[in-house]
């Protein structure tokens, strides 16, 4: 269960209001034309802050107990990174000699 | 009557361990559930991430309108958020009427974002675009990665509306309590989550 440490529901409307202020900058970024790596990795950021803002308030994470942010956490993390990290490889695939 | 509880009337004492994460089985299986179900939506969004940054030729095909139409799909997403965070407080308040309420609110944000994402859908559908078809003769695979993510993130939005429904229903005949709730407020945040990506990645990286 969560702890009683949550805060009031006005905070959440203002964590809520930040969130729309992240995506106000990701739309600022969009139009500054960047190059796509650049603007693609910029946005990746920012989405990942909104995603952790989400996960440690609206998904209560930060009232629990530690182990379940210990256990999760790092583990999908892994999974994801280990993933982009292997994904080039895939492109790999095009040139070898089951797929001519 | 459980095992648990004919040992509780017949005067014996239950010896079970306490969970170490501190959360019934129900959230804990939802929170498996969200891990793996991350994991897919991170497959999809690197495979595009891979394609969108290595195509020297992409299709952009949303406009001011298109941006304004997403931006106000993620105010109205965040906003079922917040709703539904508050049925999630008024059910460990056994406050029936208000969960109603708020829980009804939450049903509503995502049946209007779900027809929000299908106008989108519906508009780029009448210009041309497919699954594997550009309309102005570049490569395909904006089509095929848009369609593709999207559809999964509109699929699991249609799911939590249903499964609301059913909460929600369960809740006011009294075979669901808060943690049922609590539980189906979890995977509604996760949705919401995957939309902070899914919209810059999608949307905001193909407008022109």
């Amino acid at each position: 269960m969560s702890s009683n440490r949550e805060l009031a529901m006005s905070s959440y409307v203002g964590i809520g209001a930040g969130l729309m202020v992240i995506v106000g900058i990701e739309v600022i970024l969009t139009y500054q034309h960047f190059p796509p790596r650049t603007l693609f990795f910029s946005l990746l950021c920012l989405a990942c802050l909104e995603a952790y803002v989400a996960i440690m308030y609206l998904m209560h994470v930060r009232y629990e107990k530690p182990i379940l942010y210990w256990t999760i956490f790092p583990a999908t993390l892994f999974v994801l990174i280990f993933l982009c990290y292997l994904f080039p490889d895939a492109f790999r695939m095009f040139s070898m000699r089951l797929m001519k | 009557m459980s095992q648990t509880e004919l040992s509780i009337a017949a005067g014996h004492e239950v010896l079970m361990e306490a969970s170490p994460y501190g959360i019934e089985k129900k959230k804990l299986g939802m929170w498996i559930f969200i891990v793996s179900d991350a994991c897919t939506f991170g497959a999809f969004l690197f495979a595009y991430g891979y394609m969108r940054i290595g195509a020297p030729v992409w299709g952009t095909p949303f406009g001011v309108s298109s941006v304004v139409n997403g931006v106000v799909m993620t105010a109205v997403l965040l906003s079922s958020s917040l709703t539904m965070l508050a049925a999630v407080r008024a059910s460990q308040a056994d406050q029936k009427a208000t969960v109603n309420k708020w829980l009804g609110a939450t049903m509503l944000l995502g049946t209007i974002f779900a027809l929000l994402h299908l106008r989108e859908w519906l508009k780029l559908i009448g210009e041309g675009w497919r699954l594997f078809a550009n309309p102005t003769g570049g490569p395909a695979q904006f089509g095929a990665t848009f369609f593709s993510v999207t559809g999964l993130h509109l699929t699991h939005v249609v799911t939590g509306v249903i499964a609301l429904g059913f909460v929600l229903r369960g809740y006011n005949q009294g075979r669901y309590d808060q943690s049922h709730v609590e539980t189906a407020g979890l995977y509604w945040h996760f949705v919401d989550l995957v939309w902070m990506f899914v919209f810059p990645l999608m949307y905001l990286m193909n407008a022109h």
